[in-house]
């Protein structure tokens, strides 16, 4: 069965993230949409921003167009259109605009190359997605955004397609490392329904740190314990269950804070890109008895490696392939440049 | 016609009102822009308006559902006057091909709902059928907003299209052919792109690869070499057509955007009438929905220059009150040529009232509901207001300063049927002064013709020979001892509050050498000034009774 196919049972919108610039974000979304033309499943592609451009804006290296078969819904803005190698059919004008102009959502007539775009805020994203649905589309893929620090918490999508590879770093030991690190985050198990969730969401509007102990709560007035993890471990006293942090979790947060107290609460974040700290920390972190939930996860439906990085140097593609299926077990890697198999 | 300044415009409330006007369309934005007042002699075609006005309201409250899907149509209506001025010498692109056509399906939707409401409506509402264009850009009449060159626009596109299929299909099906039998013989998987890809440090099945006499190197990385199937004189051929038919059908798709564009050039007329009279429409539905909202009310038209308003309300502080869920006590004010004084206890409103009779004869001019009861207005053809405001301090000028100077520039501007209302003339100055000064004033304007309306402290002033004398009630008929029970215990903020539950601010006409209720210290008794304070006040009073 193809990806795709296999996906598509249990998620309905999926969006395309890389770990960074160049990790084959849009090479799998050329995958993808070639899947779906062989298994017949109507897409609907969509972008956070643009995308489909020939070459990638940010880093200025080649990028291919996206082909999309006859079928298919798409967003375009309007300055785009006229460039489209594919037959368009205009099926509306949408309120959202780019630099590009208007985004417009049109069915693909004639099969060819298209560059897409799509609204940035979530949203409108949605709003979007929900007008694809409406014209038939089965599926909807969003490319989203690559690097690790502009990954939105993904809302209007179900679940993720991370996209990693040679382009991370030149040892293939800390690119497995760092992806199996990002998976393990996103997949942070979500704060169960109960008191203590009802008790944050009750105080969620005000942005600010929480300590919650038992059925009561302290609101300090700190939205991130940056520069402020002293008088966070100040605030943490004997009664202390969780500690909800609205903002960035971070090293220095965390060493400001006393082992003993870190051993003692749990964490909660919003989600898990509120996690800003690197695999040693974050495993020194987790000796120390630290324990983290989110209210909200981030699924990562399958994986995606890319052995090639375009400073030229590249690592072997069967050991990367093997190293991140034996860390990341439950979830599909695959190559797509080479395709394959799913194991 | 120029009716008045901005300072007037914004001072009598006439802005805020014009900022609450929902226009939904582009084209009523620009009627409202452009929108001028009716002159005097302009009666008829004005209350011609008010009728057309009138046919709207009732069709708002007679049938809600289809307004508001007219509401609903009118929504999203873009502003597309600039290509269809284009169509008459251009080639429209296919966006704006789908623009047009999503106009269209709006007049369409918009003619075809009033045609269903059964209310005489006036016929600057009733667009022209554009039913022959939409047919030309809507081939197979299924009235959906989408567009793209459609195989319907052309047998000739239709069949070239056929062609490419056709070809495209028979390249696929040798490639196909081709894919199975290497996958056959030679025991590998190629990709549904017909691609084999392999890994640069497997040399010997590159060596192998290599050798399969159907497959080509296509593309490589550094990691891999991409094969793909090798082009055979067939597709070779396939290929030559296709590109052959791209062109023809990319000349085609020309010819018929051509074509599609000339019959949008050729209506361009109907199109931009219609566009004006969506603008007619839409302006004049967010009038009435205006008028719904505020009670507000067609006036009565009069040739005579005369301003009677019966049981008014001024609609921003109206506002104000509704949102703290107080009642507003409505105002009845009658002017004619000549001046009328306003006068009465402070906190008595007299300022609304003046502003009151500001905004009734603006929104009337301009052809709007007016919120009273009832009302016969006599058009002006200038109205002007003079009353302090913070602009001028802004400005560098004293406050007595800039009141001469907007008083010169209104009297000098002034003509026959002039509305002039003045508030608090003189009050910045030395109180013999000032006096003087606005017994001049009243006694010059006496004498032209013009509708003046002045609120003033100045006993005296209001109680000139032949000066119209409108008194604020105030708390003359409240029940005080009630009213200072009341306030007893009140804080500052809550003093002035129940001080403003017992004033009536209804004005009544005083006659002649009437004693003016003087509540000025009983109010600042009220809101806490010392005793001892109040008490000399009232003994200078006494000294004073007569002079003033």
């Amino acid at each position: 069965m193809s990806l795709l196919s296999q996906l598509m049972q249990t998620y309905k919108t999926l969006s395309i993230v890389g770990m960074a610039k160049n990790s084959g974000k849009t090479t799998t979304l050329n995958y993808l949409i070639r899947e779906s033309m062989d298994d017949g499943i109507i897409l609907g592609v969509t972008s956070t921003g643009r995308d489909g451009e020939s070459t990638d804006m940010v880093t200025g290296t080649e990028k291919p167009r996206i082909y999309l078969a006859a079928g298919t819904i798409v967003s375009v803005p309007r300055k785009l259109y006229e460039l489209a190698d594919a037959g368009l059919e205009i099926i509306s004008l949408t309120n959202y605009s780019t630099a590009l102009g208007q985004i417009m959502l049109c069915r693909v007539e004639d099969s060819g190359y298209v560059q897409i775009a799509g609204p940035v805020n979530t949203k409108d994203q949605k709003e979007i997605c929900g007008e694809m649905f409406a014209r038939g589309a089965d599926l909807i893929l969003i490319d989203g955004a690559a690097g690790r620090r502009s990954i939105a918490a993904p809302d209007a999508s179900d679940a993720i397609i991370l996209t990693t590879g040679a382009v991370l770093f030149r040892s293939m030991k800390r690119v497995v490392e760092e992806t199996a690190h990002i998976v393990r985050l996103y997949q942070l198990p979500v704060l169960e329904n109960g008191n203590t969730r009802d008790i944050i969401f009750q105080n969620l509007k005000s942005e600010k740190i929480m300590l919650v102990k038992g059925n009561n709560i302290n609101i300090l007035d700190l939205r991130t314990g940056l520069l402020a993890g002293n008088f966070l471990d100040e605030a943490i006293d004997e009664e202390t269950d969780y500690i909800y942090i609205p903002g960035a979790l971070t090293n220095s947060v965390i060493s400001d804070i006393h082992p003993s107290k870190i051993r003692r609460v749990e964490f909660i974040l919003k989600d898990p890109t509120k996690i800003f700290t690197d695999v040693t920390s974050w495993q020194q972190f987790e000796k120390k008895g630290g324990k983290v939930k989110v209210l909200r996860n981030i699924k990562v439906a399958a994986l995606t490696v890319n052995p090639y990085s375009p400073e030229g140097y590249y690592l072997e593609r069967e050991a990367l392939l093997t190293a991140m299926r034996n860390v990341v077990e439950g979830i599909p890697v695959i190559d797509v440049k080479m395709g394959g198999k799913i194991h | 016609m120029r009716l008045s300044d901005s300072k007037t415009r914004s001072e009598t409330g006439f802005d805020h009102v014009m900022q609450s006007i929902n226009v939904l369309t582009p084209f009523g934005k620009r009627r409202l822009k452009e929108l001028t007042p009716f002159a005097p002699g302009q009666e008829d075609q004005l209350d011609h308006e008010f009728h057309e006005l009138e046919g709207i309201i009732r069709l708002v409250k007679e049938k809600p559902q289809l307004s508001e899907s007219l509401i609903e149509t009118l929504m999203d209506i873009k502003d597309i006057i600039f290509t269809i001025e284009r169509s008459k010498s251009n080639i429209l692109s296919i966006v704006e091909l789908f623009e047009v056509k999503s106009l269209l399906l709006k007049m369409n939707k918009i003619i075809e709902l009033l045609g269903t409401a059964s209310l005489p409506l006036s016929k600057k509402f009733i667009l022209e059928d554009i039913t022959c264009l939409l047919n030309i850009l809507d081939p197979r009449k299924d009235r959906m907003s989408a567009f793209y060159i459609y195989d319907d626009f052309s047998e000739n596109l239709k069949e070239i299209r056929e062609e490419k299929r056709e070809q495209e299909r028979i390249i696929r099906k040798v490639k196909k052919t081709i894919k199975s039998q290497v996958e056959n013989r030679y025991g590998i998987t190629l990709t549904p792109k017909f691609e084999y890809a392999v890994s640069k440090s497997n040399k010997e099945l590159i060596r192998i690869i290599k050798e399969i006499p159907e497959l080509t190197q296509w593309d490589e990385d550094h990691l891999s070499m991409i094969f793909t199937v090798k082009e055979t004189e067939e597709i070779d051929s396939a290929n030559r057509e296709m590109d052959r038919i791209n062109e023809s059908i990319e000349k085609q798709e020309l010819l018929i955007r051509e074509k599609l564009s000339k019959s949008v050039g050729n209506f361009s007329h109907t199109l931009k009438n219609n566009c004006d009279k969506i603008g007619e429409l839409d302006f004049t539905l967010s009038k009435a929905i205006y008028a719904i909202q505020h009670n507000c009310v067609r006036p009565h038209l009069v040739k005579e220059h005369r301003i009677e308003i019966d049981d008014g309300r001024y609609l921003a502080l109206e506002e104000i009150l509704n949102q703290q869920s107080k009642p507003y006590c409505p105002v009845s004010i009658h002017l004619e040529a000549g001046v009328t004084c306003i006068t009465g206890a402070n906190m008595g409103g007299k300022t609304i009232s003046l502003k009151l009779a500001g905004l009734v004869a603006m929104l009337t001019q301009y052809g709007f509901y007016i919120p009273c009861r009832d009302a016969k207005i006599g058009l002006s053809n200038d109205i002007h207001i003079l009353i302090g405001d913070s602009q001028s301090i802004q400005r560098g000028l004293s406050s007595f300063g800039s009141e001469m100077d907007e008083l010169k520039e209104i009297l000098d501007n002034s003509k026959e049927r002039s509305l002039i209302l003045i508030d608090e003339i003189a009050s910045g100055t030395n109180p013999a002064e000032g006096l003087a000064l606005t017994k001049s004033i009243v006694q010059y304007l006496k004498a032209m013709p013009y509708i003046s309306l002045i609120t003033t402290h100045y006993d005296s002033v209001a109680e000139s020979e032949g000066i119209k004398n409108m008194q604020v009630i105030g708390l003359a008929n409240a029940d005080l001892r009630k009213l200072e029970k009341e306030i007893q215990y009140a804080n500052s903020r809550e003093r002035i509050e129940i001080i403003s539950k017992y004033m009536d601010y209804r004005l009544y006409h005083a006659k002649n050498n009437e004693e003016i209720p003087k509540d000025a210290l009983n109010i600042a008794k009220m809101l806490g000034i010392y005793d001892e304070i109040i008490e000399n006040a009232k003994k200078y009073m006494v000294g004073k009774k007569g002079n003033a």
